[in-house]
């Protein structure tokens, strides 16, 4: 043994770089995809991808021998993602009693905030967010993944996995079978008539605004998406239905939803960092209802 | 025989508010028709969906007053959606039954107190007298568990698809009550338990999903019901349309209910 460096260590950094110049999409300037934590000059022994970033995954990250975690959402609560938390602006209107009366938020630290930095530096963690560049990929890693969840893999129209023609299905069926594969608990929610009968599908991972509803609905019986506004899909959804249109909605939720496309990006991950062993690590959905 | 319009309805509305009319509120106009429609009737509803519409009309009532959007969209922008296949019909309804749409939004967060919470708390069966000063919207139960206390909710407002985030067993009493997407901070230490509307799942300005799955993690007592955008702020249009009836004696007023819009999975 010698005391020389591993000729075959990669830092956080090169690893970045390599995602960079792969990744087949031109970076933005602007972009929430930048290290949220640790030293990206850190010598990397293992890498956990996932669609959030909780304690429990930097614990699994942890056990696996994995220093650095690639996230599609923020690790630190909010999209600024930083250890402590920002001011919240009060909600409500101005001058409503809403606002001002509440209990304050509290002054920074928060005990959650400032424990999980303590837990990401005891363990010397490099968190990196991984969203903007790899939902622009085409095609859709989140749509493949999706597919792949659900064994539709083979059923994109014209290759473009956010668009599936299926066996005719009945719409609970399909929920019940949505719900199975992606281990969903309590945050599916429909919108439909639970015995339309459903040929084609499109993904809205994520979170969508209603622009890509209206898009999407009047090619397909049923939209399959992460999290939507109410106020925008689902009551659009609703009027198209009550006017008689043979349509539906399927939420999952928004982080249920990027948990497919995470587990693509692990097996992405490899075939460019072979040299270091990537796991994708599964965040349980995290509602349940009252049974 | 004397007629009511819609114009002097709304004029009304801003006379008996308490405060001066916002002229700034692109929310709180008219959505369809306008001030000369003649009213045989109101109907106050959360979302002014096609059915709400439809309902309203087959009950006489030609006047919608809605606290939500009507085109799909918060600013009620047409260009956004006028060339979807249901707006047509939408609008060919409304226009062949003579309707009026005056939303309410922004006022009615405004005005003291604020019916959304007041509808809200009436039909959780909340004791007013606990909560912790007037118009805080932060209540001290008797202890219970997240578990129960979504339950009780469920049953309250037969709310199929309400969703919890947090332990089931953990205990809770100080509750944070908001609605709509005005969902307050979890993150307060005053705070057990956040039961709201709707809020978005994650990176926005404090994302409560995460944030309660690592305050579990730690041990640190946070749980979070969300009961559907539509059930909160619903309850409250009840004692909007009882407001409104107060001066507008002329012509009844009634809620016509939007109704959750989602079912669940067994």
């Amino acid at each position: 043994m010698n005391a020389l460096p591993n000729a075959n260590a990669v830092t956080a950094q090169a690893i970045v770089d390599r995602i960079k110049k792969n990744v087949g999409v031109e970076w933005k300037p602007d972009t929430v995809d930048t290290f949220k934590a640790g030293d990206p000059s850190t010598v990397v022994t293992g890498i956990v991808t996932t669609a959030l970033a909780s304690l429990d995954v930097l614990g699994e990250a942890v056990k696996l021998g994995a220093n650095m975690i690639v996230t599609c959402e923020p690790t630190f609560f909010a999209r600024a993602d930083t250890p402590t938390p920002t001011r919240r602006a009060p909600r409500g209107l101005p001058g409503s009693a809403t606002a001002n009366s509440a209990p304050p938020v509290p002054a920074p630290p928060d005990p959650v905030f400032s424990a999980k930095d303590d837990f990401i530096k005891k363990h010397n963690l490099i968190v990196w967010r991984f969203s903007d560049h790899w939902r622009a990929r085409t095609p859709d890693p989140f749509a493949q993944g999706l597919a792949n969840v659900l064994g539709w893999s083979k059923s994109a129209q014209g290759g473009d996995p956010k668009q599936l023609s299926i066996s005719e299905t009945k719409l609970d069926r399909l929920v019940s079978h949505v719900k199975q594969s992606l281990k969903s608990r309590g945050g599916i929610r429909v919108v439909g008539d639970p015995k339309l009968a459903v040929r084609t599908i499109a993904f809205l991972p994520g979170s969508t605004p209603i622009q890509a509803s209206l898009k999407a609905l009047p090619a397909v019986d049923a939209i399959i998406a992460g999290e939507v506004r109410e106020w925008e899909s689902v009551e659009y959804v609703r009027d198209t239905v009550a006017l008689g249109g043979k349509k539906s909605l399927v939420l999952v939720g928004r982080i249920v939803s990027e948990e497919p496309g995470m587990q693509v990006c692990a097996q992405w991950l490899k075939t460019i960092v072979p040299e270091i062993t990537t796991t994708w690590v599964a965040v349980p959905d995290p509602y349940w209802r009252p049974s | 025989m004397d007629t009511l319009t819609a114009g002097e309805i709304v004029d009304r509305i801003k006379k008996n508010l308490g405060f001066p009319w916002r002229e700034s509120s692109k929310r709180d106009t008219f959505k369809f028709g306008g001030p000369d429609t003649v009213v045989k009737g109101i109907a106050t509803t959360m979302f002014c969906s096609y059915d709400a519409i439809r309902r309203a009309s087959e009950a006489g009532c030609n006047m919608i007053i809605p606290h939500e959007d009507t085109y799909w969209n918060d600013a009620d922008d047409v260009s956004v959606v006028s060339g979807d296949p249901s707006y047509k019909p939408k609008v060919d309804f409304m226009r062949e039954h003579d309707i009026a749409v005056f939303r309410i939004h922004d006022h009615m967060h405004a005005q003291k107190p604020d019916f959304t919470y007041v509808g809200l708390a009436r039909a959780l069966g909340l004791d007013n007298k606990t909560e912790t000063a007037p118009q805080s919207h932060h209540f001290t139960l008797p202890e219970t568990t997240l578990g129960e206390l979504a339950a009780t909710f469920q049953k309250r407002l037969g709310d199929k698809a309400i969703r919890v985030v947090g332990d089931p067993k953990l205990k809770v009493s100080r509750m944070q009550l908001g609605v709509g997407y005005a969902t307050p901070n979890i993150n307060s230490p005053e705070v057990d338990v956040v039961v709201s509307g709707e809020q978005q799942e994650s990176d926005g300005l404090l994302d409560s999903p995460a944030y309660v799955l690592d305050a579990t993690t730690l041990g640190i007592p946070k749980g979070w019901i969300m009961l559907g955008h539509c059930i909160s702020e619903e309850q409250g249009m009840l004692e909007m349309a009882q407001w409104i009836k107060s001066f507008t004696p002329e012509v009844p007023v009634q809620l016509v209910r939007t109704g959750e819009p989602f079912w669940v999975p067994e």
